[in-house]
Formats: C-alpha cells, sequence, structure tokens
C-alpha cells in the first residue's frame, strides 16, 4: 500500500507542479536552457553578500544535499526494488540523516524569522476577522501573496515534520520500543518522510518561483 | 462399503485417544513373528526356545503398526518421504583412511546416499541402527537371494516402541547388552526385546553357525542369538505390565538427540558444566513442542514445515508459533504452554526478517570461532566403549551462522546458527565434472593399503596425511579401475598431476561443507545475542560477522586454513565490515539527531508561542 500511495503522491506532486508552472508563469526566460540555468543559479549562487547569509545558503545547499540522498536511498530500495533498505544504502542513508537533521537545525533557527507569518501575507484574514469577529483590525485591501504564504507554511510544516521523522527512527534505536512499536515507528517514518519529500518539493519549487519573482 | 467407514473400520484400539489425558494400562500379551514374516506365536517364559517379542505384531495389535512406521522417525528409506529442512546425517569416518562422509537415504543437497558408497540397507543398520528407534533401512525387504537369506536369520530391525515410550528406567538401550549391541551384532529381531527391562539377549547372529535357523535352533547352537525372559514380569495369564507413556520421557529422546560441546579453547567440557535447554528446565519435555499423531510424523518445529509436513501443528508449533502465535489471527494463540511473549525492546524489526529465532538463542554462545560437538548419533554417545577425547572425529564444529536452506517457496532463507562437517572421502570424477565417491569397501582395501602404516591417535583424531600418502593413495585407486580418483578434503579437491604429484583445487561443490541447523540447546533470554548492546554483533570483531570457522583435514596445510562467518551468510566483506564499523559512529549519530530535534523542536515552541501571543494581542484589542 504504501508504494502505491508514494508513487501516486509524487507523481500527483510533479504533474501539479508542472501544470501550475505552466499555468501561472512565474517570468523569466523561455528558453529551457537559460531558465534552467537561471533558476540554479537562484539556488547556488549568494544573492547576498554577508557571511550569514552565505553560511546559510551553504547549509541550505547541503540540506538539499543531504534531502536527494536521503530521499533516494530511502525511496529506491522500496520504490523500485521492492524491499526494504540495507546494505550500502542504509549506510549512506544513516551517516546523510544526522547530517540532514543538523542542518535542518541551523535553517529552523536562521530562516524561522524570515519566515514568519506577517499581516501582509494574509490580508484576506483581517478582513474575515474584521467581518467575523468585530475585532479593530486595520482595513488592508492589498492582493494576497498565495504563493509566499504557502512558502512559507511549507517551511513551517517541514520543521514540524522533521520532528516525529528524527524521533521515529532515533527512538527505535533505544531499548524502548517493543517489535509491534518497532513496527509502527518505521511505518511512522515512512509514511512521514513521502509527506515530507512533498512538502520540500513543493518548498523548493515555491522558493524558486518567489526568487525569480523578486519577492524573497 | 464407503472407504470412510472402511477407514473407520480399520482403526485398532489404541489408533484414536478417548480423549483421557491419563495414561493407559498396556497389560499386554507378547506376539512373536513367524518364520514367514506373520504374526507368531504368544511369547512363554518358560519356553526355553522362546523368540524375541515382535513391536510389529505386539504393539501392532492395537496400533497400526503400518501408519506408524510411515512417520519421520522411520521413513528417511522412504523415496516418496519429503525430505524437509537438511538435517544431521549418519556420519562414516575414519581416521585412517582419512574418510569423514556424510550419509543420508534423505535429498538433501550435499548429501550422499548409503548406496553411492555400497552400503546396503542391512549394512548402514548394522553401523548406524545403534541410534536408530528401528524401521527405516532396518525394515527395508532386499531382492537379493543372499540378502533376503540373511534377513530371514537376523530379522528386520522393526520400529522399536520401547525406545521411545518405554518409560521403565530399565529401558535399555546402550548397555553391553542393550539396544544398540545387538543392532551392531546384527541382531535385528532380538534388539528391541533386548532393550526392555524383562528380557535379556545372548549371543548373536554373527557368530552363530552357518545353518542356524532362528525358528528350529540346534540346541548345540550356543553362540547363536537367545532371549531369556524375566518370568515375573510376566501375571497368571501370561501378560506383561509395559510403563509405555504416550509422551515419550525426555530421556528416551537424549539417547540420540545429546549434544556435548567443547570449551571456547577447544578444552573438554564435562555434561555438567553445560546447561540443559532453558524450555526443559522451565518444566516442557521435547514432546511438548516435537508432537504427532498415529502417524508420527513429528513436528520439527521451523518455519516453513507447514509445506512439507501433513502434521496439522506444524506451522504453530515452532518458536514463532508458541512465543508470538499468529499475530494477524482472529484469536490469541501466543504465549502457549506458558511461553513468555517476547518484547525484543530495542531491536529493529528487520532482525526478525533476516534472523531465525535460533540466531540468537540456540547453541553454545558463539566465541571467537566455533567449537567442537558431539553428538549422540555422530560420535555414539551413551552406547559403550565411547571414545571420550575432546578431539574425536568426526569432527562437527558448531555455531556456524549461516543462511539457511529453505524447501519453502514462501519463506525466505535466514540466517541461523547450523553445525559444519567438513567432508573427506576418496572418489571418482564424472565426464561432467562430477564427483562421487568411491565404494568403501573398495577404499578400505586400496587405500588401506597405502596407508597402513599411518599411525592413529589415540584421542580418535585425524591421522595426519602428506600429500605425497595422497598421490600414492590416489594412484592406487586408479590402478583399481577407479577413473580418474579424486581426494575430497577440507574444502579442497586433489587431483593427480602427469608427473605423479597432487594438485589441489577449492572451487568444487562437491567439496563444500555440509551444514546443518542447530536449535538446541536453547539459553535463557538474558544469554541472548544482543542482550544489552548492538556491538555483540555489530563490531568488527564480532563472533557472528567475522568469527573464523576452521577447517577441517587430515592434511596439515589445508587444516590450517580458516574461513569468516560472514562467508557462509553469503555476506560480502566490504558491506558487512562498513556496517559493523558505522557502529562506532552511530552513538554520535543519536546524539546529533536528538539535539537537532531538540533544536528544532524549540524553535517550533517559540515561535508557536509567539504566534500565540499575537493572537492574543489581536483579540486583546476587543476589550479596548
Amino acid at each position: 500500500m504504501f508504494e502505491t500511495v508514494s508513487i501516486f503522491a509524487f507523481l500527483a506532486t510533479f504533474v501539479g507542479i508542472v501544470v501550475h508552472w505552466v499555468a501561472t508563469p512565474a517570468g523569466g526566460s523561455r528558453c529551457v536552457v537559460r531558465g534552467a540555468v537561471h533558476t540554479l543559479s537562484l539556488l547556488l549562487i549568494e544573492q547576498k553578500s554577508s557571511l550569514l547569509g552565505a553560511l546559510k545558503k551553504l547549509v541550505y545547499l547541503l540540506a538539499v544535499l543531504c534531502f536527494l540522498v536521503l530521499a533516494i536511498t530511502g525511496f529506491y530500495p522500496v520504490l523500485v526494488k521492492g524491499e526494504h533498505i540495507s546494505g550500502f544504502l542504509m549506510m549512506i542513508h544513516a551517516t546523510f540523516a544526522p547530517v540532514f537533521a543538523l542542518c535542518m537545525a541551523i535553517l529552523a533557527v536562521t530562516w524561522a524569522g524570515g519566515h514568519r507569518f506577517t499581516a501582509e501575507d494574509c490580508p484576506w484574514m483581517s478582513r474575515l476577522l474584521r467581518r467575523v469577529t468585530r475585532l479593530h483590525v486595520a482595513p488592508d485591501d492589498r492582493p494576497w501573496r498565495c504563493s509566499l504564504v504557502l512558502y512559507k507554511a511549507a517551511f513551517w510544516c517541514l520543521l514540524f515534520l522533521m520532528l516525529p521523522l528524527i524521533l521515529s527512527i532515533v527512538i527505535s534505536m533505544f531499548h524502548l520500543l517493543g517489535t509491534p512499536w518497532q513496527h509502527t515507528t518505521l511505518a511512522l517514518h515512512r509514511w512521514i518522510s513521502m509527506v515530507f519529500v512533498i512538502v520540500a518539493v513543493i518548498h523548493t519549487y515555491l522558493a524558486i518561483r518567489l526568487r525569480m519573482a523578486n519577492v524573497i | 462399503m464407503p472407504l470412510v467407514a472402511a477407514e473407520e473400520a480399520a482403526k485398532l484400539l489404541g489408533d484414536e485417544s478417548d480423549g483421557s489425558r491419563a495414561h493407559s494400562i498396556h497389560l499386554i500379551p507378547l506376539f512373536a513373528e513367524n518364520d514367514t514374516g506373520e504374526k507368531g506365536p504368544r511369547i512363554d517364559p518358560n519356553d526355553e526356545q522362546a523368540m524375541p517379542f515382535s513391536t510389529r505384531w505386539t504393539c501392532g495389535e492395537c496400533h497400526s503398526y503400518g501408519t506408524i512406521s510411515r512417520g519421520w522417525h522411520f521413513n528417511a528409506a522412504d523415496s516418496n518421504a519429503p525430505a524437509g529442512r537438511p538435517g544431521e546425517p549418519w556420519l562414516y569416518f575414519n581416521s585412517k583412511l582419512g574418510v569423514q562422509l556424510p550419509l543420508s537415504y534423505r535429498d538433501w543437497p550435499g548429501m550422499h546416499r548409503p548406496g553411492q558408497v555400497g552400503l546396503t540397507p542391512p549394512e548402514f543398520t548394522k553401523i548406524f541402527g545403534r541410534h536408530m528407534p528401528g524401521g527405516g533401512p532396518g525394515q527395508v525387504t532386499p531382492t537379493d537371494t543372499k540378502e533376503i537369506a540373511e534377513q530371514y536369520v537376523s530379522g528386520k530391525l522393526e520400529v522399536n516402541c520401547l525406545a521411545c515410550h518405554n518409560a521403565h528406567p530399565g529401558q535399555d538401550q546402550g548397555s553391553p547388552t542393550g539396544y544398540a549391541i545387538q543392532v551392531t551384532k546384527m541382531n535385528f529381531r532380538w534388539a528391541a526385546a533386548a532393550s526392555s527391562e524383562f528380557a535379556g539377549v545372548t549371543g548373536s547372529v554373527a557368530d552363530a553357525g552357518p545353518t542356524y535357523d532362528p525358528f528350529m535352533p540346534d540346541e548345540g547352537e550356543t553362540k547363536a542369538p537367545r532371549v531369556t525372559y524375566d518370568k515375573k514380569a510376566f501375571d497368571a495369564k501370561g501378560n506383561v505390565f509395559m510403563q509405555i507413556v504416550r509422551e515419550a520421557p525426555k530421556q528416551r529422546c537424549y539417547f540420540c538427540h545429546s549434544d556435548l560441546f567443547s570449551g571456547e579453547n577447544g578444552e573438554k567440557l564435562e555434561k555438567w558444566c553445560s546447561d540443559e535447554d532453558v524450555h526443559m528446565m522451565a518444566g516442557l519435555t521435547c514432546v511438548d513442542c516435537h508432537r504427532n499423531g498415529l502417524g508420527h510424523n513429528i513436528v520439527r518445529g521451523y518455519d516453513g514445515e507447514a509445506a512439507d509436513s501433513d502434521n496439522p501443528l506444524a506451522a504453530a508449533t515452532s518458536c514463532r508459533g508458541c512465543h508470538l502465535g499468529d499475530e494477524n489471527g482472529k484469536r490469541p494463540t501466543g504465549g502457549r504452554l506458558g511461553a513468555p511473549v517476547p518484547e525484543h525492546k530495542g531491536i529493529p524489526a528487520v532482525h526478525f526478517e533476516r534472523l531465525t529465532c535460533t540466531a540468537c538463542h540456540s547453541g553454545p554462545y558463539p566465541g571467537d570461532q566455533p567449537v567442537l560437538a558431539k553428538t549422540s548419533r555422530a560420535h555414539r554417545l551413551g552406547t559403550i566403549n565411547v571414545n571420550k577425547d575432546v578431539r574425536v572425529m568426526p569432527h562437527i564444529l558448531a555455531p556456524v551462522f549461516a543462511r539457511q536452506a529453505v524447501t519453502d517457496a514462501n519463506s525466505s532463507p535466514k540466517i541461523g546458527p547450523h553445525k559444519l562437517l567438513w567432508p573427506a572421502y576418496w572418489g571418482t570424477l564424472d565426464d561432467q565434472g562430477g564427483i562421487k565417491p568411491v565404494e568403501l569397501a573398495t577404499v578400505t582395501e586400496v587405500v588401506g593399503a597405502v596407508l597402513k602404516d599411518v599411525p592413529v591417535p589415540a584421542t580418535g583424531d585425524w591421522s595426519e596425511l602428506k600429500e605425497e600418502q595422497i598421490a600414492k593413495a590416489l594412484k592406487a585407486l586408479d590402478g583399481s579401475g577407479q577413473k580418474k580418483p579424486v581426494y575430497v578434503t577440507g574444502g579442497m579437491v586433489y587431483e593427480l598431476n602427469d608427473d605423479g604429484t597432487v594438485a589441489g583445487r577449492t572451487d568444487h561443490p562437491a567439496a563444500e561443507p555440509y551444514l546443518w541447523p542447530l536449535a538446541h540447546n536453547v539459553r535463557p533470554a538474558g544469554q541472548s545475542l544482543g542482550v544489552g548492546k548492538c556491538t555483540v554483533c555489530h563490531s568488527t570483531k564480532s563472533p557472528f560477522f567475522f568469527g573464523s570457522v576452521g577447517v577441517d583435514s587430515p592434511i596439515v596445510s589445508v587444516s590450517n586454513g580458516t574461513r569468516t562467518q560472514y562467508e557462509f551468510q553469503r555476506a560480502p566483506y566490504g558491506r558487512t565490515w562498513a556496517f559493523a564499523m558505522s557502529f562506532i559512529f552511530r552513538p554520535w549519530f543519536k546524539v546529533v539527531a536528538i539535539g537537532s530535534s531538540a533544536v528544532i523542536g524549540i524553535v517550533l515552541l517559540l515561535f508557536g508561542l509567539k504566534a500565540l501571543g499575537a493572537v492574543a494581542r489581536v483579540l486583546a484589542e476587543q476589550d479596548k
């Protein structure tokens, strides 16, 4: 079941992104090669000159690398070979996992402030609150920046998912859980990782779009 | 009459239990077999020429002997019987001739059939029947005239019901006049009677005169077998009270199924130094798990056995069946017989997919290398004149953690502890490259002549052979008409070169060791592998993966070699080593992962509180 759901979920995510990209182009070059180079440069080249900015970008790139390695080593044996992760793939997975966790912790600390939801993110929320609660909320008629809100939501979602993702596998390494719970934590790890991958892909996609639109 | 009704009608008194768990009283008459193989006269203890009682006709009065004799302990010679998972072979050995050969009638990979080495069923029975409960090759009807005549005298080695079901302490399997020695003397017909507490047998078929007829013995035949019954055992009606129990006592099983392991450094260990199986100490007996009905198709207790066995309990009576039960079943079945249901805290579930239960729980605790094991059947334990030296042949090593052979397509080949034997024998290379063993009689004659001056150590260990002696023996075999003779030992195949020397090669499957799973003794949970820490197995020095398995051979240069445990698990060295190494860093991985989780958790909490504060501020506006 997990294999089937995963494949459908991943396909739906990628198809959705492609459709969204085509339906609502973010601007930039229409040439595929130039567009790809431009997109890559948005992620690879530091746009700000501060040391902290560079470190943040490096940590982010390391996190992306770890994410790719973890996703491939984790899902390849399950989805392609139909077996559990083992052998060298297991060792690679287990080696990159703590690095990824550390990167995510650093990103959580350094990016959290920038990903706070503000009143400007959701003007419709002010209007809704005014209408429903009669609160003294200042009127805001600016348009809603949907991509930015989703981008921030995806970030917080990733952080939120990281906790059970890490703990589900780390706890099973201690002498705490019996066999049924070992199965449960392993299943939890798999399902959360599937959701995590989808959210991470969406977050990255939105990051690229927002950078192309100079929103972030 | 409908078939089912006919079968019902054919059921004998003792074929089916009425449900009472009490023991049935067996105050019964004894019957002998007559000269045509049919039911003979009732035994009269006062008859000077009394025949030995026949279990077939005595026990068979109330229990369907034919059905019983198709059971697991008796059906090895039946080519239609499923071979099941590889088990312990019969080991023919001769240290002076450099022979250590696994034999069985069962079709197990790596096994040689007795007929391949020229052993007829009676000959095979004479050598190994000492630890057989009768039946099997012991009651095969020969076709050869000479063998028919011999069997007329010796009789068949019938299923000896008493070997398992006699609860009397006088049941004599191994004493100088007991069952084992009678079998060795070819007194097959007398063996069961000799084993009972109320009969004694003297003389032997081998010593009897050439005209000896057991049904009409001459009074002058003083060396022929003769049975004497204890008259006090018979009541006024001529019946004998036999202490027969349905559930075989463990001491009966132990006669054929005892193990003795040497110490970690090869030192001799006494029986009292080692603990009994934890199940025995908990009050169970062997047959609480190894159960059978009338068909005597006893549960062997391995995963996947249900595919080989028609025993309805085969699927449920295993380690998993009792301790875990059917976890997906409609009703709880775990914890049978009071078995503790294990929690296996901290053991990742993958272990249960890759390992047998016995891998962590059974056999001697693994050391740097497997120890020498003795078994009842291989080392004649419990019989007379047993060489008690630790190095006595045959050399069985245990535990070797190997991937199991599977008999069921639905079962995965798990890793479990095994006993291992390096076959050593003289053979011939056929045109297809296969190796067949030379008949033992030829080896004894031809190779024995070449190696006649080789000293035999008192320890019962190998006689040391040199390559030059192997070359001479191979030449002698070549000269005796054996085409392309070879000598197999320690994983090597020795062939003659054109210049008369020998060359060894290691790539022939016929030289591979024979392994069979071991399941007992089960250690207490506190002595399982992995208790307390993962590095018991997951380290670069763990016996489980990196223990060295000695190569056994009479040739010193070969026996100096070793293999490593992971080779028997079909695991590559690099991956196994790297995985073991990763456990050095694993504690740090845990620290980093938990620390990162803590940081992320604090960030989420902090910004969650901030968000809550923002909401609170907005709501507070309403009060102004």
